[in-house]
């Protein structure tokens, strides 16, 4: 069976094969000179005693970090090109019926093919994964963003489910529909559809939040990458205030909420009067955030969840390719 | 009629290659085979055939185990298909699409037929397919129909399967591959010696070809009443003209009127007496069974 895995499917693996050693001598290249820079940069702060203000520093070629960010859509590649023809392609041509009727069990025939599937889908994604991550390293250390959607997807362990579950998609697609066109375009909609459900539903509240209530007047970092959530000011009542954009702000609370005197000072003294400071310290901002140290945690969830996708899709492709009638 | 193999008349029955009972299949609503009560002895040549839609494919599939009956039972080599290494291994099918890999040549599919079967000759689908004149390293993709046909069919061989399934098997050959296909002559009536006829998804016959044909006669007689004849016997066919009539009877003793006159029935008079009124069907499958491909 290996064998005949390998004779079918040996194009869309070279080619995978290919696109991954390209990429690989790319970052690599790109990423030493990243590291090196960092080195630098790290070396002439140290010397100047700057090293905070180092946010707006990026590292690395526009162009190579857009391809980073690009490796989003890796993951969907794998379902979309390996998963979904995996089974259509061959019901489309005909060929399941000279393989069933080999002295090969569908179920032997399944298996074999999905495991190399799989496997092939955990090395592109995670192959990927451990060259961004590596690449991205001095970058994480500056900015501080890890945490943040669109960063945390496509570093660490969660872009190898993302693969898993983006195979697994397609093959069930291609097993229920046994059309290729139709199976890609349900595996590049389903992937779409379910991560961004999952980013925007389920992933921020994988662990509670932590809020942080401060005076407006001071400020409040959490250290390390931790994720936002959300930030604001309430008023002495506990209401939230809302923050339209055309308004005049002091320490973030709207000036219609203080008195006069705290907007002619904002124009022009340092020191605020007493009223204008007794009228702040009714207020308290907030941030709502999950800590950097919940970083692997959150990957564990994600990874978890992705994983438990596939699982149920494999079911599902077991279910519709045994049980039903070939 | 020329028997190609010695048929035992009345020596005992071998056991069975196929032996169905009630085999019913049903898609949705749609009843694609019905009751279905065949069997075929080890060692035959057996003609499936029947009009479009008749449940032939159905069969055929059910036989491999390709689906499984909605009702009654199927037994093949002695064992309900099932997915199972060594029934399929006894199995060989070949589908009326000619499933094969595009873009494999031949001998891909050779290794392929390697790797997955416990009994495998690949010299024979070599030679065969040099006998042939095709080239065994091009894609079957680029090969024309019915060199496909031949190098599916030469791969399915190459299984030694003990029941050979043939779906259309000549539908996709030139005529003169058809004179070469299974090395044998492809005229039905010399090839194979059981016949099965399929109708609207029912059995019409089933039976040993000879004994088949022996228990038909045209009968031809006056224009008159026919009665007692289908009283008698089993009336197949009526076809009337202003002068005289012609019947199709299975005969159930012999023939007592004297105004008819009795004559063999050859095998295509049998069949389109049996599909009625509908366009003679190209005898269109034929089922192998035991060792003598």
């Amino acid at each position: 069976m290996t064998w005949l895995v390998w004779r079918q499917h040996r194009i869309q693996f070279l080619v995978g094969a290919a696109l991954l050693a390209a990429f690989a001598v790319l970052i690599v290249i790109t990423g030493v000179q990243v590291a090196n820079q960092y080195h630098a940069a790290q070396m002439a702060c140290a010397a100047s005693h700057a090293c905070r203000n180092q946010g707006g520093l990026f590292l690395g070629s526009h162009a190579v970090g857009f391809l980073i960010i690009s490796t989003l859509g890796a993951p969907a590649l794998v379902g979309l090109f390996v998963g979904a023809p995996m089974v259509a392609a061959e019901a489309e041509a005909g060929t399941t019926q000279f393989a069933w009727m080999q002295s090969v069990t569908r179920k032997r025939w399944l298996t074999v093919k999905i495991g190399w599937m799989l496997l092939a889908a955990a090395i592109w994604g995670g192959a990927i994964s451990a060259l961004v991550t590596w690449w991205e390293g001095p970058n994480n250390a500056l900015q501080l963003d890890a945490f943040d959607p669109g960063r945390f997807d496509i570093m660490g362990v969660v872009p190898v489910a993302y693969s898993l579950f983006a195979v697994a998609l397609g093959i069930a697609a291609g097993a229920l529909l046994r059309r290729v066109l139709p199976a890609i375009a349900v595996t590049l909609a389903g992937f779409i559809a379910v991560r961004a459900l999952i980013i925007l539903l389920l992933r921020p509240h994988y662990m509670n939040a932590v809020t942080v209530f401060y005076k407006v007047t001071s400020g409040f970092t959490p250290p390390g990458s931790y994720w936002s959530l959300a930030s604001g000011v309430v008023g002495p009542n506990g209401q939230q205030l809302a923050q339209p954009n055309n308004i005049n702000y002091i320490d973030g609370v709207p000036a219609s909420y203080l008195p006069a005197a705290c907007t002619q000072v904002s124009r022009g003294a340092f020191t605020p009067p007493p009223s204008c400071t007794q009228a702040l310290s009714h207020f308290r901002a907030f941030l709502t955030y999950q800590p950097a140290d919940r970083y692997w945690t959150f990957q564990g969830i994600e990874t978890g969840i992705f994983l438990a996708l596939a699982a149920i899709l494999i079911a599902v492709t077991a279910v519709a390719l045994l049980r039903r009638d070939a | 009629m020329i028997p190609m193999h010695e048929v035992p008349g009345n020596a005992l029955p071998g056991p069975a290659a196929i032996e169905t009972t009630g085999l019913t299949k049903r898609y949705g609503k749609v009843t694609a085979l019905s009751g279905c009560t065949v069997s075929v002895p080890e060692g035959r040549i057996c003609a499936l055939i029947g009009p479009n839609g008749a449940g032939k494919t159905t069969l055929l599939r059910l036989l491999a185990g390709l689906s499984r009956p909605t009702a009654g039972q199927v037994t093949v080599n002695g064992t309900t298909p099932r997915q199972d290494p060594a029934f399929l291994a006894d199995i060989g099918f070949l589908a009326q699409e000619i499933p094969l890999y595009r873009r494999l040549s031949a001998e891909d599919h050779i290794r392929v037929g390697a790797h997955l079967n416990p009994r495998w000759d690949a010299e024979s689908v070599r030679e065969r397919l040099t006998g042939l004149k095709i080239p065994l390293d091009r894609a079957v993709g680029k090969l024309s129909g019915g060199q496909r046909a031949q190098v599916a069919l030469a791969l399915i061989l190459a299984k030694q399967p003990r029941l050979l399934l043939l779906d259309e098997p000549v539908a996709a050959l030139d005529p003169l591959a058809r004179r070469n296909f299974l090395g044998l002559v492809a005229d039905l009536e010399r090839v194979c010696d059981h016949l099965i006829m399929l109708a609207s998804s029912r059995v019409q016959l089933c039976g040993d070809l000879e004994e088949l044909l022996a228990e038909h006669r045209i009968l031809i007689g006056p224009r008159k009443d026919t009665t007692a004849i289908e009283r008698s016997h089993r009336v197949v066919q009526i076809n009337r003209t202003p002068r005289q009539t012609t019947l199709l009877v299975r005969l159930n003793g012999p023939v007592a009127d004297p105004a008819f006159e009795a004559s063999d029935v050859s095998l295509e008079e049998l069949v389109l007496g049996y599909m009625g009124q509908d366009a003679p069907s190209e005898p269109a499958q034929l089922t192998t069974v035991g060792e003598e491909q």
